[in-house]
């Protein structure tokens, strides 16, 4: 095993203060929507709550926006631009989780400093990233003072628009966050992708090792 | 009386016995002008001689229609009116003094006879009358309305006094076609300091304008009354209602101030595109509103979704002056009910109130648009409708967080969460199940790594789990 560090500071920041605010968020958005159904807080208090969150989690998306902005590295984020690669990497990766993980077989993608994410991923956080994310911060602003941003509000279909953009993509966070957290738990141990996440390091196989990889996980879980 | 019938003229010296007289009663004259500024005295000559036959008990005429119109003006009532400078025959010129009371006019009724004598008025009150006529009373009288008040239904030009003298509320004109409203709004917070202090809590005319007066119901306005005499209400709202601009925009003040009334969504057609959006009405003679709402609504169970979607979508091929869109508002079910106010410690604060699933405002739902009198035209709309995907475009601009929310957005929550724990659930149990096979494999692979590495390998023999060479991926 060897250590690589893979996820810098300010990564970890923008993670961490990201993950405890799409649970407030998502705590507060439920309370908000099914009061009298849910009583978690007062209706008031998880609109309060829910707003100043979504400033400060809209705050850290620049933080991280700039960080990649100015580091080399962004390139964890560029996308591959081959089709017959990006299919065929994404066809492998979805094989292991769907099959290979179960046979044992190790991880098709390899952990680098410039390509942390395996294709999966790298696809689906440019989608969140720089779609999802930033349609949620602006649905949410534009519905924290729909007087104030009428026009806008209009501009995008109205009201009802605005509000089912927003909600989809808060089921969709719902939903992501719960297995986001069951495949961070599928490294080589299940808190190897959490601890990582804390200290920056991510423990990668020696070349030498790799054929002892696939039971690599069954052990450290044992 | 006057001064020339009470002071004789002197033909001698009168002395200072009579001098002290003539001051006493010059005083007492002063005084009782202070006192009654209109008297009976101060009317003109020509009034006088009218009344001289009309304070008559009993004087009246029977009219066409078998009404009997008093024609008795009493006296001192009309000294004491706002009317007392103005002769009769400034209101009454078709008159000729030479033939009346000798030649038999024709009156069919009360009612022709007010309507008659309507313009009358005008020549005086040209700004009031200008109101008026922009009045729902003056549209429904137009219209045919033979119930609709005219000026001297509410001002008996006879008897007439200033608006500044407080009179009892069972005084008030409106009173007489408005009874149930009246009768709530006598038991109301205005009404009840109204009959206790004499003023101060608004009448009728205060929130409804005299004579510029508009259908109520339309909400056109009447908030601003509200806030012309609570004019830190804004202030006071905003101190625990959030974004209170928004609410005090959708909802009108008794849904909250009237706590025992019953309320509705009142989604109002407007048309036009942007600031330019304005309240559509319904032009005379072309009754569309109803023929449509009708024919997509025919069995008059309420407007559906999908009919008010394509009821828009008809207003809309009209080819007006711009899009045909609804504003949603939540408002009281009726006057009656606007007019229980009551005191502010009893006022709705509780946001559950509206804004949970199923909350009360939301069980009824009604499609307006104003009439070619400025009264509203209604249809009915299934609280559904609120509810639906299908109206994300027909009431864009209506949604109230918790209870206008789209169900099916709630059940697809709910089947991603559990597809976000079953899916998870599912692979881990499919893992467990492969961990024996998974753990023999990796013995295999430990033993074939030993064989590998022992001093005599077996040629070319693949090990087991080699997959950079079974998927060409080389690392």
């Amino acid at each position: 095993m060897q250590k690589l560090y893979i996820h810098p500071l300010a990564v970890r920041i923008w993670h961490w203060i990201n993950a405890i605010g799409f649970l407030v968020l998502i705590a507060t958005g439920v309370q908000i929507r099914y009061v009298g159904e849910i009583d978690l807080m007062s209706f008031k208090s998880a609109v309060v709550i829910h707003s100043w969150c979504g400033f400060v989690l809209t705050a850290n998306f620049f933080v991280w926006l700039l960080f990649y902005l100015f580091s080399d590295k962004i390139k964890v984020y560029h996308p591959e631009l081959s089709p017959t690669k990006y299919f065929r990497a994404t066809f492998r990766q979805m094989q292991f989780y769907g099959y290979g993980i179960f046979r044992g077989d190790p991880n098709p993608h390899h952990v680098s400093v410039y390509r942390k994410f395996n294709p999966m991923q790298s696809n689906m956080y440019q989608i969140i990233m720089m779609l999802l994310v930033p349609i949620q911060f602006f649905t949410g602003i534009l519905l924290w003072d729909v007087a104030r941003f009428e026009s806008l509000v209009e501009m995008f279909g109205g009201l009802r628009v605005v509000d089912t953009v927003h909600m989809l993509i808060f089921i969709f966070f719902s939903g992501f966050i719960i297995v986001h957290i069951y495949l961070a738990s599928l490294g080589h141990t299940p808190t190897a992708h959490f601890k990582a996440m804390i200290t920056g390091y991510e423990e990668v196989e020696d070349e030498a090792e790799e054929g002892g990889a696939a039971i690599s996980s069954d052990t450290h879980a044992a | 009386m006057t001064s020339s019938c009470l002071i004789s003229p002197a033909a001698h010296w009168p002395g200072p016995r009579h001098l002290i007289h003539a001051g006493v009663l010059a005083l007492t004259l002063l005084l009782s002008l202070a006192v009654a500024p209109a008297s009976a005295g101060e009317l003109s000559k020509e009034t006088t001689a009218c009344l001289k036959c009309h304070d008559k008990e009993g004087l009246d005429k029977t009219l066409e229609s078998g009404e009997k119109l008093s024609l008795r003006i009493s006296t001192q009532a009309y000294a004491d009116s706002m009317h007392a400078e103005t002769s009769c025959e400034d209101c009454h010129s078709e008159i000729d003094t030479k033939t009346h009371g000798k030649v038999k006019s024709e009156v069919k009724s009360k009612r022709d006879f007010s309507h008659s004598m309507r313009e009358s008025c005008r020549d005086c009150h040209q700004k009031k009358f200008k109101e008026y006529d922009d009045s729902v009373h003056a549209a429904v009288i137009k219209q045919g309305s033979r119930k609709a008040p005219m000026c001297a239904d509410c001002h008996d030009p006879h008897t007439v006094r200033s608006w500044k003298i407080p009179a009892p509320i069972a005084a008030t004109p409106c009173a007489k076609c408005h009874q149930d409203i009246f009768k709530a709004y006598a038991g109301d917070v205005h009404g009840l300091e109204r009959i206790a202090k004499g003023k101060g809590a608004p009448l009728c005319a205060d929130c409804h304008k005299a004579h510029d007066v508009k259908a109520a119901s339309m909400g056109d306005g009447i908030k601003d009354a509200c806030l012309s005499c609570h004019k830190d209400a804004v202030k006071e709202h905003k101190d625990w209602l959030p974004k209170t601009d928004l609410h005090f925009d959708a909802i009108s003040c008794p849904v909250c101030h009237a706590p025992d009334a019953q309320r509705r969504v009142n989604l109002r057609l407007y048309e036009g595109v942007g600031a330019s959006t304005r309240p559509m009405k319904e032009k005379t003679g072309i009754p569309k509103f109803e023929k449509r709402a009708h024919a997509a609504d025919a069995k008059d169970v309420g407007l559906d979704e999908r009919a008010l979607w394509s009821l828009l979508k008809e207003f809309n091929q009209d080819g007006g002056e711009g899009k045909a869109v609804l504003r949603g508002r939540l408002e009281v079910k009726s006057g009656v009910e606007a007019h229980q106010l009551a005191e502010k410690s009893k006022a709705i604060k509780d946001c559950k109130f509206c804004h949970q699933s199923g909350a009360e405002p939301f069980q009824s739902v009604t499609l307006t648009i104003a009439g070619p009198d400025g009264r509203p035209l209604r249809h009915g709309v299934q609280k559904e409708v609120l509810n639906s995907l299908l109206s994300i475009e027909s009431i864009r601009g209506f949604y109230v967080i918790g209870s206008t929310r789209i169900k099916l957005l709630d059940t697809l929550l709910i089947m991603v969460l559990l597809g976000s724990i079953a899916g998870p659930l599912a692979h881990m149990a499919v893992k467990r199940l492969f961990k024996k096979f998974r753990e023999q494999r990796a013995a295999e692979i430990r033993a074939a790594i030993l064989a590998a590495n022992s001093p005599s390998p077996p040629p070319d023999a693949p090990l087991p789990g080699d997959h950079s060479q079974r998927d060409g991926n080389p690392r």
